[in-house]
C-alpha cells in the first residue's frame, strides 16, 4: 500500500541495520483474534467454515523509502538514503531487509501446516509496504521456504506489489523468473501535483517508465493498476484523466480505492474527511460512480467493491479473502484466519520478532477455537456482499438457519425495491422485487427462486456499510 | 472546612457545576469515563448549586491575611467595578484566579485544582469561562479598597448579557494573549464595553511565552481598536508577572460608582440562575440605593414583588450580608420560580418607595434561531417536555411550543438566542435527560408579506403559507466579521460567498492578519459556518456577527420526501438559486453521504477492523426512527439536512 520511492540511488552511505534479535518470549500475549464468545444459536456444521486447510499465504514485506501521507500501515521506513537497487547488486542489500526475511522465514518454518495430506498455495500474495524494495534473490527464499513446508500448487498466483520508480526491467524478469506473476502496480494517480500531495516521491514520470516495463515484461500477463480516489485536491476532471490513462495501459485488473483518512497519519493531521481540499461526500460518491462507468465501459468487471478486471483475471488471493477461505499470513502486522481464528500479528518489529520466538518456542500456537457462529455468519455477510458474485442465500441458510436468512432477505426488502440489493435466481438472473416479495411471503417454499443477493453497482455497493450493518443488526441484534 | 471552601470557591468560579459530591469529596482527577460526559460551565447551565448557603467566612477564624475582611465596608469611592474581556485561551481565567489569590480572597492551598478541565464544548465552541462576580478587597497607599469583579459570557449568542454585565462596570481589563493578537470576539466586547463608557485596560498577557510579541500586539490593539497601549501592562498570569500592577491600575484608572445611595433603589440584573432549594438566585449591581435583608422588592419591567429572603456578596463564594447599597454588588434570593421573572437587564427596586424609571437597556429574550426536536422514542415526548420546562427554568431565553408531524410524531419547535445556545440544550437534553433526539434543520425567523397585505412571522419552514398567498419572503441578515491570518483569506471569502455573503470590506489590521466584512443571511450562517470557517482556517480565524435586519431574498421552500413520502419535519427554506424547482432525486445522493469507510482496503485480509466499524455503525442503528418504509438513522438525517449545502 505505500509505495514510496525514489529513482534508486546506490552509492548513498549505508545505514546501521537495525539489528533484530529474537528476545525471551515477553509476558504480554497477543491473541486479538475473534474471541469465542456464547453463541446463541446453535451451530449445525457448515460447508462455508473451516476445517478447510488454507490454500493462500499472505507475505508482509513492510519496507518503503518513507511513510506516503495516508498511510497508516505496519511499515519499516528506510529511508531515500538506503542502499538497496534495483540493479539487483548483491552488495547493494539493505541489512534490515535481510535481517527482516530471516525472521520470516523462521515463523514460515514455525508455523505448522493446518493439514497433513499437503494441500498445496494456490496463492501468495507479497504485500507491504513496498515489496520491490526487497532484492528478488530474497523473495525467491519465501518463496522456496513456503514450497517447503506448505507446498506450491503446479501454477499458483503469485503476486507482488510494486512501485514505480522502485525496480527496472532486470529487476522485474529476475522476480518473474523466480515464480512472481502477478504483479500490483501502486500508481494512485497520474498527476503530478496528487502524487506530490500525497507524499508520494515518484513522479509521473517514473509511473510511464514502470507501466513500460511491466507491459513488456515476457512472461508477465497479470498486471493490476491501483489507484487512490478523493485524494486532497483532486477534481472530477483529474479522475477522468486518471480513470483514462489506467484505461490506455490495459492492465488485467484495476484497484480502486477511496481515500481513509485515518488518526495519525499525516492527511490525519491536516484535513477532515469530507472537508476542503478533500472531495466532499457527494463528490466521493461520484468519484466512484464514475470509475465503475469508465472500467465498464472498457470491459472490465467490478466484481468487488474496490476491484474490477478483465474476464478471468480476479486476483485470486484477494478472492480468498471474500469468499471466507482461510489463509496463513506471515510478517509484520499480518493477519491470518487459520482453524477459524483470525489473528493479528504485532505491528512492530521488536514485538514481532518477539512473537516468532515464542511461535518457535511452541509457547505460542494458533489454537482452533470454538467459533462463535455469529461471528461467522457477520463474516459472511460482509465478505460476500463486497463482491458482485453476492449472498449465497442456500448455503448460508444451510450454516446459519432459516429463519436468520428470512430476516435478513426482510430487512432488505425495501431496498430490494429501491434497487439498491438484487434479487437474483440460481442462474444469476435478476428477480423483479415482486418475485421477491412473494418468495418471502411464502416462507416454506422461500428459495425456490431467490438463490442470491448482492448489492447493485454502483449505488448499492457505495451504501454497502450502510446495508451490511443493517444485516449486522439482524444477525447480531 | 477548607476544602469545602475550595469546592465552593472552584465551584463559583467555574460557575455551573452540576450536582456535586458532597464536599471534601471531590476527586482531583476526572474518573475515566465521566470526564467529558457532559457541558460544564455553560451559560445555561445551572450555576453552581452548592455554594455554600451560609457564609463561612465573617466568623471563621481562618487567617489573618489580606483579603479576609473583604465583607468590610469600604467609601463608595473606594469601589471599583469590573470585568474582564477576553478571548479564549487568552488567559481570563488563570488571571482571574491570580487576581483572586493576590488579593488573599482565595488562599492559595485553596487554588491547586486546576479547574479548566472538561470544558470542551466552550474551547470548540470559543465561549470563555465563566466567573459571575468575586469581591475582593485590596490594599493600597494603605487604603481598603473593594474590587468587584463582574464576569461576561464570551459568546456572541449572549451579546445581550454581555451588554448588562458591561453595564454593571465602570471598567474592563482588555486582556490579549501576547503571543496571537486580537480576536473578533474580542473586539466585539470591547466596542461594547467603549459603548458603555467603561475605562478599558489592555493588558498583554503571556508575556513569559518564547513567542510573544507585545509591541506588536500593544501595536494591533492601538490599530484596531484605537486604545492608547503605551501604559498596557504586560504580564503572565501563569508566572504571577505584573499582578499587582493590574491591581493598581484598576483602582488609579478605573473611576469609582457614583454616589447615589440616597436616591430610590435601582439595582441592575447581570445574572441569575435556578437553585433547586432556594429558587433563583439573581446577581445583581446596586446602581442607586441601597437594598436590605427583608426588604420587599419589586422587579419592574414585570411588575412582580418580592420578599429579598437572603442578601449578600460574591467573594467568590456567596457570603450573606444585612445590606448592599449604591456601587456594590450581590445577590439576592428571594423564592422567585424561575428565571424568566428574574430577567437579566431588569431593574430591582423598593415596592414601597419605586424608582421612577428602569435602568435603560432592558430588552425581552428574542430567539432567533429554530429547530424542531423530535424523540426518537415517541414515548419519551412527555420526558422531553419535562425535560424542557426544567431547562426552562434556568434559560429565559429557551423557548418551545409542541409541534407534530405525520412522519415525526410528536416534539417540540424550539426557539433559540444562537447556534451556541441551542447546540448546549441539545446537548444538555441528551446527556442529562438521557433523551435521544431528531433535531431538523435550524431554521430562522422568515417574515412573510402575505398578498392580503398582513405580514406573517414563520419560523417553521413546513408552516410557510402558500406560494399563491404570499407576496414576498424577507430573511434575517447579519453583519459577520471575520479575523484571519492571511493565508486563508481565499477560502474563507470562498466559503462566505457559497453563503450568499455580500463583501463589504477587508482590510489589513496587520501584515499578516485581516479583517474580512461581509453581510449575509442568518439561515446561510446556521449550520455548520463556524465549523468551516474554523476548518478552512486550520482553526485561526475567528468571527462575531451582529443581527442587521430584514432583507426581501428569492426564497423558496424546499420539500424532502423520502421514498416518495414527504417529511413536512425535513422541509427548509432555502434561496431560489440553490434549489432545484421541480424534483430532483437526492435521496440517494443525501445517502451517500454516509458511504464513509465503504471502500477501505480490507488490507492483506484484515478484516477485523473493517468489522468493529461496521458493528459500530449498526450499534449506531439503535438510533433509528422510522419514516415511511425505510429505516433512516440520524446520520443519514444529518446528511438530509447538510444537503442544502453540498448538493444544491
Amino acid at each position: 500500500m505505500l509505495r514510496l520511492a525514489f529513482p534508486l540511488v546506490s552509492h548513498l552511505p549505508r545505514r546501521k541495520p537495525a539489528s533484530v534479535r529474537p528476545r525471551p518470549p515477553p509476558a504480554r500475549r497477543y491473541a486479538s483474534s475473534s474471541s469465542a464468545t456464547t453463541a446463541s444459536f446453535s451451530p449445525p456444521p457448515s460447508p462455508l467454515l473451516p476445517p478447510l486447510p488454507p490454500a493462500s499465504a499472505y507475505v508482509h514485506l513492510p519496507f518503503c523509502r518513507k511513510r506516503c501521507h495516508y498511510c497508516d500501515f505496519p511499515i519499516v521506513a528506510l529511508g531515500s538514503s538506503s542502499a538497496s537497487s534495483h540493479g539487483g547488486g548483491e552488495a547493494a542489500e539493505d541489512p534490515r531487509i535481510v535481517d527482516y526475511v530471516r525472521l520470516l522465514l523462521r515463523e514460515v518454518s514455525a508455523t505448522r501446516p493446518v493439514s497433513d495430506d499437503g494441500v498445496p498455495l494456490e496463492t501468495v500474495f507479497f504485500g507491504g509496504g513496498t515489496p520491490s524494495l526487497v532484492p528478488p534473490r530474497l523473495v525467491a527464499t519465501v518463496l522456496d521456504a513456503l514450497r517447503d513446508r506448505f507446498g506450491l500448487s503446479a501454477c499458483p498466483e503469485v503476486s507482488i506489489e510494486m512501485d514505480p520508480g522502485t525496480f527496472d526491467a532486470a529487476r522485474l524478469r529476475e522476480l518473474v523468473g523466480v515464480g512472481v506473476n502477478r504483479v500490483s502496480l501502486g500508481v494512485q494517480a497520474f498527476q503530478e501535483d496528487l502524487l506530490r500531495a500525497c507524499g508520494r516521491a515518484h513522479g509521473l514520470k517514473e509511473v510511464y517508465e514502470a507501466v513500460g516495463i511491466v507491459t513488456a515484461c515476457e512472461g508477465l500477463q497479470n498486471w493490476s493498476m491501483d489507484l487512490i480516489s478523493s485524494l486532497p485536491n483532486q477534481t472530477e476532471e483529474m479522475w477522468e484523466e486518471s480513470l483514462r490513462c489506467t484505461v490506455d495501459a490495459r492492465p488485467t485488473h484495476v484497484s480502486v480505492y477511496d481515500l481513509q483518512i485515518e488518526q495519525g497519519t499525516k492527511f490525519g493531521q491536516m484535513y477532515a474527511p469530507g472537508v476542503f481540499p478533500l472531495p466532499s461526500d457527494i463528490e466521493s460518491a461520484n468519484f466512484y460512480k464514475i470509475a465503475s462507468k469508465r472500467l465498464s465501459e472498457a470491459g472490465y468487471n467490478h466484481y468487488e467493491i474496490s476491484s474490477y478486471c478483465k474476464p478471468g483475471y480476479e486476483c485470486k488471493h484477494n478472492l480468498t479473502y471474500w469468499q471466507n477461505r482461510p489463509f496463513y499470513a506471515f510478517g509484520l502486522g499480518s493477519a491470518s484466519y487459520i482453524n477459524g481464528v483470525r489473528y493479528s500479528r504485532p505491528r512492530r518489529t521488536k514485538e514481532y520478532a518477539e512473537w516468532v520466538q515464542k511461535l518457535e518456542d511452541g509457547t505460542w500456537s494458533h489454537e482452533s477455537r470454538s467459533s462463535d457462529m455469529k461471528d461467522m455468519a457477520l463474516d459472511v455477510v460482509m465478505l460476500s456482499l463486497r463482491t458482485a458474485w453476492g449472498l449465497d442465500l442456500q448455503s448460508f441458510s444451510k450454516s446459519f438457519g432459516k429463519s436468520l436468512t428470512l430476516s435478513l432477505c426482510n430487512t432488505f426488502k425495501p431496498f430490494v425495491e429501491s434497487g439498491l440489493v438484487i434479487a437474483m435466481d440460481m442462474d444469476r438472473r435478476a428477480l423483479p422485487h415482486v418475485d421477491f416479495e412473494l418468495d418471502l411471503q411464502n416462507e416454506d417454499d422461500f428459495g425456490r427462486r431467490v438463490a442470491f443477493i448482492r448489492l447493485s453497482d454502483p449505488d448499492g455497493f457505495l451504501l454497502s456499510n450502510e446495508l451490511i450493518s443493517l444485516a449486522f443488526g439482524i444477525i447480531s441484534p | 472546612m477548607a476544602t469545602a471552601t475550595a469546592t465552593a470557591s472552584r465551584l463559583a468560579v467555574l460557575a455551573p457545576r452540576p450536582l456535586l459530591p458532597a464536599p471534601g469529596r471531590r476527586r482531583h482527577v476526572p474518573a475515566p469515563g465521566c470526564g467529558h460526559s457532559r457541558p460544564r460551565g455553560l451559560y445555561a447551565a445551572p450555576r453552581g448549586r452548592v455554594i455554600c448557603l451560609a457564609a463561612p467566612a465573617p466568623a471563621a477564624p481562618s487567617t489573618t491575611d489580606a483579603g479576609q475582611d473583604r465583607l468590610q465596608k469600604v467609601p463608595i469611592s473606594n469601589i471599583r467595578n469590573f470585568c474582564i474581556i477576553a478571548h479564549i485561551d487568552h488567559g481570563k481565567s488563570t488571571l482571574a484566579d491570580k487576581l483572586l489569590e493576590l488579593t488573599g480572597t482565595v488562599q492559595k492551598r485553596e487554588m491547586k485544582e486546576q479547574f479548566l478541565d472538561n470544558m470542551d464544548l466552550e474551547r470548540e465552541r470559543g465561549i470563555t469561562i465563566k466567573l459571575q462576580a468575586a469581591r475582593m478587597r485590596y490594599v493600597m497607599n494603605n487604603k481598603p479598597y473593594c474590587l468587584n469583579l463582574i464576569d461576561t459570557p464570551g459568546h456572541v449568542d449572549f451579546s445581550y448579557e454581555v451588554s448588562r454585565s458591561l453595564a454593571a462596570c465602570e471598567g474592563a481589563l482588555l486582556v490579549v494573549d501576547a503571543s496571537q493578537g486580537v480576536e473578533a470576539q474580542t473586539l466585539a466586547n470591547v466596542y461594547l464595553a467603549l459603548e458603555n463608557n467603561l475605562e478599558v485596560i489592555p493588558v498583554l498577557n503571556k508575556i513569559d511565552l518564547p513567542g510573544a510579541e507585545p509591541d506588536r500586539v500593544a501595536q494591533e490593539i492601538e490599530e484596531i481598536i484605537g486604545l492608547d497601549c503605551r501604559d498596557a501592562i504586560r504580564c503572565s498570569a501563569k508566572e504571577g508577572i505584573g499582578i499587582t500592577e493590574i491591581l493598581d491600575a484598576l483602582v488609579t484608572k478605573i473611576p469609582p460608582p457614583k454616589d447615589t445611595a440616597k436616591d430610590p433603589l435601582r439595582a441592575l440584573i447581570f445574572d441569575s440562575y435556578y437553585d433547586p432549594y432556594r429558587g433563583v438566585i439573581v446577581y445583581f449591581r446596586v446602581i442607586d440605593g441601597s437594598m436590605k435583608k427583608g426588604d420587599k422588592i419589586c422587579f419592574m419591567a414585570n411588575g412582580k414583588e418580592y420578599v429579598a429572603d437572603e442578601i449578600g456578596v460574591l467573594s467568590p463564594n456567596q457570603m450573606q450580608v444585612d445590606e448592599l447599597y449604591a456601587g456594590e454588588v450581590g445577590y439576592l434570593s428571594a423564592s422567585i420560580r424561575s428565571v424568566a421573572d428574574a430577567r437579566v437587564g431588569d431593574t430591582i427596586t423598593h415596592y414601597s418607595k419605586k424608582a421612577d424609571h428602569a435602568l435603560p437597556g432592558y430588552s425581552q429574550a428574542t430567539p432567533m434561531v429554530f429547530c424542531g426536536l423530535f424523540p426518537i422514542d415517541a414515548d419519551q415526548f412527555e420526558e422531553l417536555r419535562e425535560a424542557l420546562e426544567k431547562l426552562q427554568l434556568n434559560d429565559a431565553a429557551l423557548k418551545f411550543e409542541p409541534e407534530s408531524s405525520s412522519a415525526m410524531g410528536f416534539g417540540f419547535r424550539c426557539g433559540f438566542l444562537g447556534l451556541l445556545h441551542m447546540e448546549i440544550v441539545q446537548e444538555r437534553l441528551e446527556r442529562e435527560y438521557n433523551l435521544n433526539l431528531i433535531i431538523t434543520a435550524p431554521s430562522v425567523v422568515y417574515r412573510v408579506n402575505c398578498a392580503d397585505g398582513e405580514t406573517v412571522e414563520c419560523s417553521n419552514p413546513s408552516l410557510l403559507p402558500e406560494p399563491g398567498k404570499r407576496r414576498s419572503i424577507e430573511e434575517p441578515y447579519v453583519k459577520i466579521e471575520m479575523l484571519t491570518p492571511k493565508d486563508y483569506i481565499g477560502s474563507i471569502m470562498e466559503l462566505a460567498q457559497d453563503r450568499r455573503g455580500e463583501f463589504k470590506e477587508m482590510n489589513f489590521i496587520t501584515e499578516s492578519r485581516a479583517k474580512l466584512i461581509y453581510e449575509l443571511p442568518l439561515a446561510e450562517m446556521v449550520g455548520d459556518f463556524f465549523d468551516q470557517l474554523k476548518s478552512r482556517s486550520k482553526g485561526y480565524a475567528s468571527m462575531e456577527y451582529s443581527l442587521i435586519g430584514y432583507r426581501e431574498s428569492q426564497l423558496v421552500k424546499l420539500d424532502i420526501q423520502i421514498n416518495g413520502d414527504p417529511v413536512e419535519a425535513l422541509s427548509t427554506i432555502v434561496h431560489r438559486d440553490k434549489a432545484c424547482i421541480g424534483t430532483k432525486v437526492i435521496a440517494s445522493e443525501a445517502l451517500s453521504a454516509i458511504r464513509k469507510d465503504v471502500l477501505s482496503k480490507c488490507y492483506g485480509g484484515d478484516i477485523t477492523r473493517k468489522k468493529k466499524l461496521l458493528k459500530k455503525q449498526a450499534e449506531g442503528k439503535k438510533r433509528m426512527k422510522a419514516i415511511g418504509r425505510v429505516d433512516v438513522p440520524q446520520e443519514a438525517f444529518m446528511a438530509v439536512l447538510k444537503l442544502e449545502k453540498e448538493v444544491l
